[in-house]
C-alpha cells in the first residue's frame, strides 16, 4: 500500500518519523551526562551567550519601530499617549521578544548547528564516533538542544529589555511619548502573565529551532552540497515550524 | 583574561533572571527592591478589575492586584493584592474599584484608615466598598435607553410635523379656534377693562349676599328649611303648570296650523284674498259715493228734506 502512496505524502512522514526516533534517541541519553557535559556548556555560549549581541540590536530596533509605528497610527487625540506604551509592551513580550529572537536565531544557529552537523556526516566524523563507541546522539545532538531550551529563554529576556528600553528612548527621544507615560500606559495594561507566555513560547522556539536543526544536520547526504542544502533547509524549516508554534501556542495558551 | 564558557553562561542566566523578575515587578508596579505585602479584598462587583491592575493610594501607585476570583463558598468576588510594605493599611482601612471600565483602566483605590490604629496583618481582609458602577450601569442599560430615546423622538417628530402642517395652512381648524380664542380673549379683556368696576360691584354683592345666606342659614336654620320646602313645592306646582301650559301651547299650534293652512272660518278668513278684494271694492265705492256727495251735496240734500220735514 505505502508504494502506491505519493511521494509529496510518503517523504514528510518519512521525515517525521526519523525526527520522532532522533529524538527518542536523544532523550534517552540525556542521563548521560558525562557524554555532553563539556560539549553543553561550549553550546550554551555558541547559542546563548555569542547571539546575545544581534539579537538585542534586532530587538531594539524593533521595539523603537514598534513605538514609532504606533504613535503613528494612533491619531485619535482623546487616545491618551501612554497607550503607546501600553501597545509597544505587551507586543514586545508575547509576540516580538520570541519571534525576533526566533528568526535571528534561525539563521544563525539553526544554520550553524546543520552546517556542522552536516559536515561531521559527510567527512563521517560521526561514523568514527560511533566507532569510538560514542553514543553520537548523545554527545553531538543534546548539548545544542538543551542549550537551545535553556539560552532561548535568556535571549528572550534580553530582546525585551533592550526592545522596551529602545521603545521608550526613542519615544522620549522623538518626541512621541514621554518615558513616564509611556511606563504608565503600559502598567495600567500589563498582566503578569504576559511574560510567562514569553518565556513558554521561548523554551518550545528554543526546542524547535535546535531540535530541527540537528535534524536536517545528523542525517545530512551527499557531500559539500548536501551540506549545503541541509543548511538552508535547516533555517527554512526553523522559521516555518517557529511560526507554526508561535500560532498554535497562541491560540492554547491565550 | 579569559572567562570560562562556565561563568560566562552562568553569568548570563543570572543577569536574565533577574533582569526577568524585576522587569516583571517594575511593569506591575511594585517597589523593585522593597518588599510588599499580600491582602484581601471581598466586593458584590469586581466592575472589570483584573490581575495587574495597579492599587492606588491617594492616586499613588503602591502595588497590584494578584488575582480575581469567585469565592465558592459566599459567591462574592475575591480580589487578592499587594502593596508596598511601608503603606500603612490600618484596620478600618476600604477598597474600592474605581476607573473606567468601558476604556479598560480600572484600578483598586485603597482608602487608608486611621493611622493609629494596628494595621492589617499579611493576607487579612481590606473591607471592599461595592462601588456605584455609574458608567458600567449606564453602558449595560444603553440600549434600552436609546430605544426608548429613540422612539420618543420619532413620536416628537410626527407630532411636530402634523402640528407643522396644521399651523402652516391658514385654512386648518386650529388656526382658527387660536384667532377665534384670540378675539375671545380680546373681547373678555375689553370687557373686563370697561367693566372693572361694576364687576367689582357685582362680586362685592355677591359677597354680602353670600354673607347674608350664610348668617340667614346660621341664624334661622328652621325658617331657610321650610322656605325651602315652599319653594319645592312651588317648583312643583309650577311644573304642573308648566306641563298644562305645554299642553295649552300645542292646542294653540294645533290651531295656528290649522290658521295657516285655510280649515275653518277664521283660516279661510285670514288665508281666502277675495274677502279683501270684496272689501276694496266696497271701500272704493264708498269712496266714490262720499266724493260724489261733497260734489253734489244738493243731490243727497233734497233727501235730507224729507229730514228737515221732520
Amino acid at each position: 500500500m505505502l508504494r502506491n502512496t505519493p511521494a509529496f505524502i510518503l517523504n514528510p512522514l518519512q521525515a517525521l518519523g526519523r525526527y520522532s526516533q532522533l529524538l527518542f534517541h536523544a532523550f534517552g541519553a540525556i542521563p548521560e551526562f558525562g557524554t555532553y557535559r563539556k560539549n553543553l556548556w561550549e553550546q550554551m555560549v555558541r547559542i546563548g551567550v555569542e547571539s546575545l549581541p544581534i539579537v538585542m540590536m534586532a530587538a531594539a530596533f524593533s521595539g523603537a519601530v514598534t513605538t514609532v509605528q504606533t504613535s503613528y497610527q494612533l491619531v485619535f487625540p482623546l487616545i491618551p499617549k501612554g497607550i503607546i506604551g501600553a501597545i509597544v509592551v505587551p507586543s514586545m513580550i508575547l509576540e516580538l521578544g520570541a519571534v525576533v529572537t526566533g528568526f535571528i536565531l534561525a539563521g544563525r544557529v539553526g544554520a550553524r548547528i546543520a552546517a556542522e552537523l552536516g559536515t561531521m556526516r559527510v567527512t563521517e566524523q560521526i561514523d568514527a564516533l560511533e566507532a569510538m563507541g560514542l553514543n553520537s546522539i548523545g554527545y553531538l545532538i543534546v548539548p545544542r538542544v538543551v542549550a537551545g531550551i535553556v539560552m532561548f529563554p535568556v535571549l528572550y529576556v534580553a530582546a525585551c529589555f533592550v526592545g522596551i528600553g529602545g521603545g521608550m528612548l526613542v519615544g522620549d527621544l522623538g518626541g512621541f511619548v514621554p518615558i513616564g507615560e509611556f511606563v504608565d500606559g503600559a502598567r495600567e495594561f500589563f498582566q503578569p502573565f504576559d511574560p510567562l507566555f514569553g518565556v513558554i513560547k521561548s523554551l518550545v522556539f528554543g526546542f524547535t529551532i535546535t531540535s530541527i536543526s540537528c535534524f536536517k544536520g545528523y542525517y545530512t547526504k551527499g557531500g559539500a552540497e548536501g551540506v549545503g542544502r541541509a543548511t538552508t533547509q535547516a533555517a527554512v524549516a526553523s522559521c516555518v515550524f517557529l511560526l507554526l508554534a508561535d500560532l498554535v501556542l497562541a491560540v492554547i495558551l491565550l | 583574561m579569559k572567562y570560562s564558557n562556565e561563568i560566562k553562561v552562568g553569568v548570563t542566566i543570572i543577569l536574565a533572571t533577574v533582569v526577568f523578575i524585576l522587569g516583571v515587578r517594575y511593569f506591575e508596579d511594585l517597589p523593585l527592591f522593597n518588599s510588599t505585602y499580600g491582602l484581601t479584598a471581598e466586593f458584590d462587583n469586581a466592575g472589570g478589575l483584573i490581575a495587574g491592575n495597579i492599587v492606588r493610594v491617594n492616586g499613588v501607585a503602591v502595588g497590584s492586584v494578584n488575582a480575581v476570583y469567585i469565592s465558592e463558598e459566599s459567591g462574592k468576588v475575591i480580589v487578592d493584592f499587594h502593596v508596598d510594605k511601608n503603606i500603612p493599611v490600618t484596620e478600618g482601612s476600604e477598597a474600592v474599584v474605581a476607573g473606567f471600565d468601558a476604556l479598560g483602566v480600572v484600578r483598586l483605590e485603597l482608602k487608608l484608615g486611621d493611622p493609629n490604629v494596628p494595621r492589617i496583618p499579611e493576607g487579612g481582609l481590606v473591607s471592599g466598598l461595592n462601588p456605584g458602577d455609574l458608567i458600567g450601569q449606564m453602558t449595560e442599560r444603553a440600549p434600552e435607553m436609546m430605544d426608548g430615546a429613540d422612539r420618543v423622538l420619532g413620536q416628537l417628530e410626527g407630532v411636530l410635523a402634523e402640528a407643522n402642517t396644521m399651523l402652516a395652512s391658514p385654512e386648518s381648524d386650529f388656526r382658527q379656534t387660536l384667532r377665534a380664542v384670540q378675539g375671545s380673549v380680546d373681547e373678555v379683556e375689553t370687557l373686563l377693562s370697561e367693566e372693572r368696576e361694576r364687576i367689582s360691584d357685582i362680586l362685592g354683592n355677591v359677597d354680602r349676599l353670600t354673607a347674608d345666606l350664610d348668617t340667614a342659614a346660621g341664624e334661622d336654620g328652621e325658617a331657610v328649611t321650610a322656605l325651602m320646602d315652599r319653594l319645592n313645592t312651588m317648583m312643583t306646582t309650577l311644573d304642573a303648570d308648566l306641563e298644562s301650559y305645554s299642553a295649552t301651547n300645542e292646542q294653540l299650534q294645533e290651531i295656528l296650523r290649522k290658521l295657516n293652512d285655510g280649515d275653518g272660518t277664521l283660516g279661510m278668513l285670514i288665508n281666502d284674498p277675495s274677502m279683501y278684494h270684496r272689501l276694496d271694492s266696497t271701500l272704493t265705492g264708498i269712496n266714490a259715493l262720499v266724493a260724489d256727495f261733497q260734489n253734489n251735496p244738493e243731490k243727497y240734500l233734497k233727501e235730507m228734506k224729507l229730514v228737515d220735514l221732520f
